[in-house]
C-alpha cells in the first residue's frame, strides 16, 4: 500500500462528498417519510485517513464516549460502514426522530432500536448510492449498535488485514431546528480503496464527458 | 449412511416458525407466506400468494416498506423497520389485540434468482412487559417527582435536558418541549460550578448541592439550591438535578444582610460614637469612632466594661440610669463625661433606644454618644452670666433706688424752693410797699417821739421781714448774688470778733488758713452770713463749750478726691467749719439740710441756716458737705470755686457818693410795673425825690409811651411782668434809645444767668435810698 493510494486529490474529495451528499439526501427522504417532518442531512467534508487518525477525529468533540450504528457490506468491495455520534448526542438524535412527546424512559427504551433504524436508513442510503454509482450490487448486513471509544469503533487493535484506511465523512443532521454533528466512516480493505478510486475516476470522467456535451 | 439420514424438509420449518415470513420475488409478487403471518394478518396463504404486498396491505403505501423492499432488490440492502418509528402492518394477535412488530427486510438469493425476505417479529409480549414494569415504576416515581414543589430536571452528560417534571414549568415558565434537548445553560444566569459538576469527567459520587442563580423564561433571575445526583441507564450516564427555589429566602437573607450592612455603614459613618446592646443591657458593639475616641480596644468595653471609661463622678448615676432604662424599656438619655484617649474628659450625651420586634419584645438597644462639651460649657456660661446679670440688676436696682431717692429729695427741695421763692417774691413786694410807705410816712409826719418810735418799730419789723425773705431766697438759690473775688484769709479775721461774740466765751475759735489761699468767687455779704450761721450752729452743738475750727485750703482741680460728686472739675478753695460737739446720728444728718429742719427748740431758730448755706454755695458754683457722727462733732465743708482773673477785674459794686447832685435834679421817669400797689409806692418815692413819674402798667404800654413824643430821662421797670418781661422791654428800649438809662428791679435771681445784663439792677424790696442810688448809678453808667 502506498501513500498516494490514501491521498485524495481535491477533485476526488469533492466527488466523494458529492456522492455522499447524494446518499444522505436519499436517506433524508427516507427519514422524512419515517418521522413525518423534514430532516436535513449534509456532508460538508470528506477525507481518507488511517484508522488511528479516524479514532482521534471522532473523539475530537471532547468525549470518548461514542455510539455507532454499524453495518458490514460485501460485493465488489467489502468493509464496514459506521454512523458515529458522541454518546451524549445519541439521545438527542433519537428524540429528534421519535418526537418530544416521549418520556425519557421511553426514549432510553427506544434508543437502541431507533438508533439502529436511523443508522440503517442513512447507511443504506449511502451504500446504495455508491452501489448505484458503481452499477454493482452489494450485500449489506443488518445494523448493529456499538458503544465505545474511537479505538474500539475502528478496531485499532484488531487485525490489520481488515485494511487500514477509512473514508471519513462528516455529517450534519438538522432535525426540528436541532443540529447534530456526526460522522460516517467506511472502513475499506485495499481492493475497496482501489475500487473506490476507480469509481471516483470514472465518475470524474463521466462528469467531464457530460461537460463535453455527451449524454451521461 | 446417507440413506439412514432423512432429508429434512425446510418447508416444515417455514410454517412452524414463530415469526412471520414473507418472500417476494423480483416481480414484487408474494411467493412465500407462512402460517404465522397468515394467522396474524387474517389473510390465508392462498389469498396472498401471487399478489403484490401493497395489495394485501394497502396501508403500507404510507410507510417506507415499499422503498425498502425496492432497495433490497436494487442494492442488496438490508433494513430494519421498528414499531416505534413506523406504523407497519395491520396485524392482530389471538385475542384480537394489535400486534406490535418489527420488520426486517433483506435480500436473499435462491437458484440465481433474487428474492426479498420480510421477517415480522412479534414484540407485543416484551413491549407489554416493559410497559407494565415501567408503569409500575413510574407510578411511584411520578407520585414523587410530579408533585414535588421543586423543579426536577434530568440531563445527559452533554447537559442537554432529557426530562423535566411538572414543577419545572411552574418554576421556570418554560413548557417541557421548550426545554427538552436544550442545554441546561438556558436555565442558568451563569453556567459555572453546576455545569462543571454535571459534565465533570470524574463525578463525585452521591448527592451534591449548589447555590446557583437561575433564569426564568421571562428573564427574571432566581436563586436556587440545586441538588445533583448521577445515575446510569444502559451504559449511559444521567444527572438529575432538583432545583429548590430559594429566591425569596435569599432575597430575605440579602435584605437582612443589606439591612445589617446599611446599619453598620450608617453607624460607622455617623460622627457620633455608636454602640449597641443586647436586651439584657450588655454592650455588644461599638463603632470605630468609639474606639478612636477612647483609644482602648472595644473588647474591654463589652458587657458593662464601658462604664469604666466614664468619669468616676458620673459612673454610678450613669449605671443606675442605664439599668433603669433596660428594666423599664424606656429611652436612655444621660449626660456624662467620657474619657478620651489622652485622658481628658469631654461631656457626652448618652442616648439609647430599644429596638423591638413586632410583638414589642426588646431585642436590642441602639445607642449613640454625642459630644456636648460645648453645649455644657455654653449652658454653664449662660448660668454664670445669668447670675452676673441678676447681681447687676440687684445692684442697678439699688442704685436706681438711691437715685430715685435723690431725685425725690431734689424734687422735694425744688418744690420747696419754688414755693419759698414764690412766697418770698410776693412777700418782698409787700415789704417793699410797706417799707416805702413807712419811710415816706416818717418824712411827712411831725417829729413826735411816740409816733417816731412806733414808725421805727414798724420799719424794723419790715426790714427783718426783708432779711427773712432774703434767706428764703438764698435757700431757693434765687437771691440776688453779687459774685466777686473775695479773699477768705482777709475776710475771716474781719469777722472773727463778730464770730467770737456769736459763739460766746466757752468756745474757742481757731482759724487755720494758709497765706496762699486763693480768692474765691462769692457774694461777700452772703458768705459772711453763711459763716455766722455755721458758727451759731456749732455753738448750739457745743452747749458745754468746745473748739470751733475754720480751715481754709486750696484744692486745685487735680485734688478733688474728697469733693462731692457733681462738682465740676475746676480749682476750688475748701473751707471747713468743724466743731467738737455732740455730732449727729445718720437720720439727723440726712435731714440736716432740709429747710425748716432744726434740732433747736421751738422759737430758737428758723431751720433755714444750713439750707441757706447750701443754697449759697451751689448758686456760687460750689458745694457743701456735712460729715458727722454722734460724739465726733460735725464738719461742714464748703467747696468754693477759685476766682478767675476776670473776676478780679470786676470791682465790687461800690456805692458812689458821686452824682448825688444829679440825683437831685428833676428827672422825667417812666415807671413800668404791673403791680399797681408797688407801682404807686415806687412812684411816691420817686416823686418824693423830686422827679416826675409817668406810670405804665405793662411793657406794651411802656413802648407806646416811649414811641410817643414823651421825653424820659430814665426808665425804671419791674422784671417780672406778664407777656413781655422787664428785660425784654429794656432790650427793645435800648435799641430805640440807646442812651436812655434803665433801672431793672428784680425780686430774685430770675434772670437767665448766661445773659449779660448791662442794665442797672435794683433788688426788691428797696428803700427810697436804694432807689435813689440805683437811679444815680444808671445815670452815671449812661454817661
Amino acid at each position: 500500500m502506498t501513500i498516494d493510494v490514501s491521498a485524495l486529490s481535491e477533485i476526488e474529495q469533492d466527488v466523494i462528498a458529492e456522492i455522499a451528499n447524494m446518499g444522505v439526501s436519499r436517506a433524508a427522504n427516507g427519514l422524512r417519510q419515517m418521522v413525518g417532518h423534514e430532516v436535513l442531512l449534509s456532508v460538508p467534508a470528506v477525507n481518507v485517513v488511517t484508522r488511528e487518525a479516524a479514532a482521534r477525529l471522532v473523539e475530537r468533540g471532547g468525549s470518548s464516549k461514542l455510539v455507532a450504528v454499524q453495518q458490514s457490506f460485501e460485493g465488489p468491495f467489502s468493509g464496514r460502514a459506521l454512523l458515529i455520534f458522541p454518546a451524549a448526542q445519541s439521545l438527542e438524535l433519537v428524540r429528534s426522530i421519535v418526537g418530544d412527546e416521549h418520556s425519557l424512559e421511553d426514549i432510553i427504551d427506544l434508543e437502541h432500536e431507533a438508533l439502529a433504524e436511523t443508522g440503517n436508513v442513512i447507511l443504506n442510503a449511502c451504500l446504495a448510492t455508491i452501489a448505484n454509482v458503481l452499477r454493482q450490487t452489494m450485500r449489506m448486513s443488518l445494523p448493529t449498535v456499538v458503544r465505545g471509544d474511537g479505538d474500539k469503533l475502528f478496531g485499532v487493535q484488531s487485525d490489520p488485514a481488515e485494511g487500514n484506511l477509512v473514508l471519513f465523512l462528516y455529517i450534519d443532521f438538522t432535525v426540528k431546528n436541532r443540529e447534530i454533528r456526526g460522522f460516517i466512516a467506511l472502513l475499506l480493505d485495499l481492493p475497496a480503496v482501489a475500487a473506490l478510486k476507480v469509481i471516483v475516476r470514472d465518475f470524474v470522467a463521466g462528469i467531464e464527458q457530460q461537460a463535453e456535451g455527451h449524454v451521461g | 449412511m446417507l440413506d439412514s439420514v432423512r432429508v429434512f424438509e425446510y418447508g416444515a420449518v417455514f410454517d412452524a416458525l414463530d415469526i412471520g415470513v414473507i418472500v417476494i420475488d423480483e416481480r414484487r409478487c408474494i411467493v412465500g407466506w407462512n402460517d404465522w403471518i397468515a394467522r396474524v394478518s387474517g389473510c390465508a396463504r392462498d389469498a396472498a400468494l401471487g399478489r403484490a404486498i401493497g395489495d394485501v396491505f394497502p396501508t403500507i403505501s404510507d410507510t417506507r416498506l415499499p422503498a425498502v423492499i425496492e432497495d433490497s432488490f436494487q442494492f442488496g440492502s438490508s433494513s430494519i423497520l421498528t414499531h416505534s418509528l413506523n406504523a407497519l402492518l395491520p396485524l392482530h394477535g389471538e385475542g384480537g389485540a394489535e400486534l406490535l412488530h418489527n420488520i426486517i427486510v433483506r435480500p436473499i438469493s435462491s437458484n440465481l434468482a433474487n428474492f426479498c425476505l420480510l421477517q415480522v417479529n412479534d414484540l407485543t409480549v416484551s413491549v407489554a412487559r416493559e410497559r407494565v414494569l415501567r408503569e409500575r415504576q413510574n407510578a411511584r416515581y411520578h407520585a414523587i417527582v410530579d408533585f414535588a414543589p421543586d423543579a426536577i430536571i434530568t440531563t445527559d452528560m452533554d447537559r442537554r435536558i432529557q426530562w423535566v417534571n411538572g414543577a419545572a414549568e411552574r418554576v421556570f415558565g418554560f413548557a417541557p418541549e421548550e426545554l427538552l434537548g436544550k442545554q441546561i445553560d438556558v436555565l442558568l444566569e451563569d453556567a459555572g460550578a453546576l455545569v462543571a459538576a454535571v459534565t465533570g469527567d470524574k463525578p463525585k459520587e452521591g448527592e451534591r448541592t449548589f447555590q446557583v442563580t437561575g433564569r426564568r423564561k421571562r428573564g427574571a433571575a432566581a436563586s436556587f439550591e440545586v441538588s445533583l445526583a448521577r445515575w446510569k441507564a444502559d451504559e449511559r450516564s444521567f444527572v438529575t438535578t432538583i432545583w429548590r427555589d430559594v429566591t425569596e429566602r435569599r432575597a430575605a437573607d440579602f435584605a437582612l444582610r443589606e439591612s445589617e450592612g446599611r446599619h453598620r455603614a450608617l453607624s460607622e459613618a455617623l460622627p457620633q460614637l455608636v454602640w449597641t446592646s443586647g436586651a439584657d443591657g450588655g454592650c455588644d458593639y461599638f463603632n470605630p469612632q468609639w474606639e478612636d475616641y477612647t483609644g482602648a480596644p472595644t473588647q474591654r468595653h463589652l458587657g458593662s466594661g464601658w462604664l469604666d471609661v466614664f468619669h468616676e463622678l458620673d459612673r454610678v448615676g450613669l449605671a443606675a440610669a442605664w439599668t433603669a432604662s433596660v428594666a423599664r424599656g424606656t429611652v436612655f438619655d444621660s449626660d456624662a463625661r467620657l474619657r478620651a484617649a489622652n485622658g481628658s474628659f469631654r461631656w457626652f450625651k448618652m442616648r439609647s433606644i430599644p429596638v423591638r420586634t413586632a410583638d414589642g419584645t426588646i431585642t436590642k438597644w441602639f445607642g449613640t454618644a454625642t459630644e456636648i462639651t460645648e453645649l455644657i460649657e455654653a449652658r454653664d456660661s449662660l448660668l454664670r452670666s445669668n447670675e452676673e446679670l441678676e447681681a447687676r440688676v440687684v445692684e442697678r436696682t439699688r442704685e436706681r433706688e438711691v437715685v430715685l431717692a435723690q431725685l425725690y429729695e431734689s424734687q422735694k427741695m425744688e418744690s420747696i424752693g419754688q414755693l419759698t421763692g414764690g412766697v418770698a417774691h410776693d412777700f418782698n413786694n409787700l415789704l417793699a410797699v410797706i417799707l416805702g410807705s413807712l419811710s415816706l410816712l416818717k418824712k411827712g409826719l411831725p417829729d413826735d417821739p411816740r409816733t417816731s418810735r412806733l414808725l421805727e418799730g414798724a420799719i424794723q419789723g419790715a426790714e427783718r421781714g426783708a432779711t427773712l425773705t432774703k434767706r428764703l431766697l438764698a435757700f431757693a438759690r434765687r437771691q440776688e448774688l453779687k459774685l466777686e473775688a473775695v479773699s477768705v484769709q482777709k475776710l475771716v479775721p474781719d469777722i472773727l470778733d463778730f464770730l467770737r461774740q456769736s459763739v460766746g466765751p466757752n468756745i474757742a475759735v481757731v482759724i487755720d488758713t494758709l497765706p496762699d489761699v486763693a480768692l474765691v468767687k462769692i457774694d461777700a455779704n452772703q458768705f459772711e452770713l453763711a459763716l455766722i450761721n455755721l458758727a451759731v450752729n456749732a455753738r448750739d452743738a457745743m452747749p458745754n463749750g468746745g473748739t470751733l475750727t475754720i480751715t481754709c485750703r486750696n484744692k486745685p482741680a487735680n485734688e478733688l478726691q474728697e469733693a462731692p460728686a457733681p462738682l465740676p472739675r475746676s480749682d476750688y478753695v475748701r473751707i471747713s467749719i468743724s466743731d467738737t460737739g455732740e455730732g449727729m446720728n445718720e437720720a439727723t444728718l440726712a435731714k440736716a439740710m432740709e429747710p425748716f429742719f432744726t434740732t433747736k427748740g421751738v422759737g430758737k431758730g428758723t431751720g433755714l441756716g444750713l439750707s441757706m448755706v447750701q443754697g449759697l454755695t451751689v448758686q456760687s458754683g460750689g458745694a457743701m458737705q456735712i460729715s458727722s457722727a454722734p460724739g465726733k462733732g460735725t464738719v461742714v465743708t464748703l467747696w468754693l470755686p477759685q476766682a478767675r482773673t476776670e473776676d478780679l477785674a470786676q470791682p465790687s459794686a461800690t456805692l458812689s457818693t458821686q452824682g448825688i447832685d444829679d440825683a437831685c435834679r428833676k428827672l422825667r421817669i417812666l415807671l413800668v410795673d404791673d403791680d399797681a400797689l408797688v407801682s404807686m409806692n415806687s412812684a411816691y418815692m420817686l416823686m418824693d425825690l423830686g422827679h416826675s413819674v409817668l406810670e405804665a402798667s405793662s411793657a406794651a404800654r411802656a413802648l407806646e409811651l416811649m414811641e410817643s413824643d414823651a421825653q424820659f430821662d430814665v426808665m425804671v421797670t419791674d422784671y417780672a411782668m406778664p407777656k413781655m418781661n422787664g428785660l425784654d422791654l429794656a432790650s427793645r428800649i435800648r435799641r430805640i434809645k440807646p442812651k436812655l438809662p434803665i433801672v431793672l428791679a428784680t425780686g430774685y435771681a430770675e434772670l437767665p444767668p448766661s445773659t449779660m445784663i448791662s442794665f442797672q439792677r435794683l433788688a426788691k424790696p428797696f428803700t427810697q435810698k436804694e432807689l435813689a442810688e440805683a437811679l444815680e448809678a444808671a445815670l452815671n453808667a449812661g454817661n
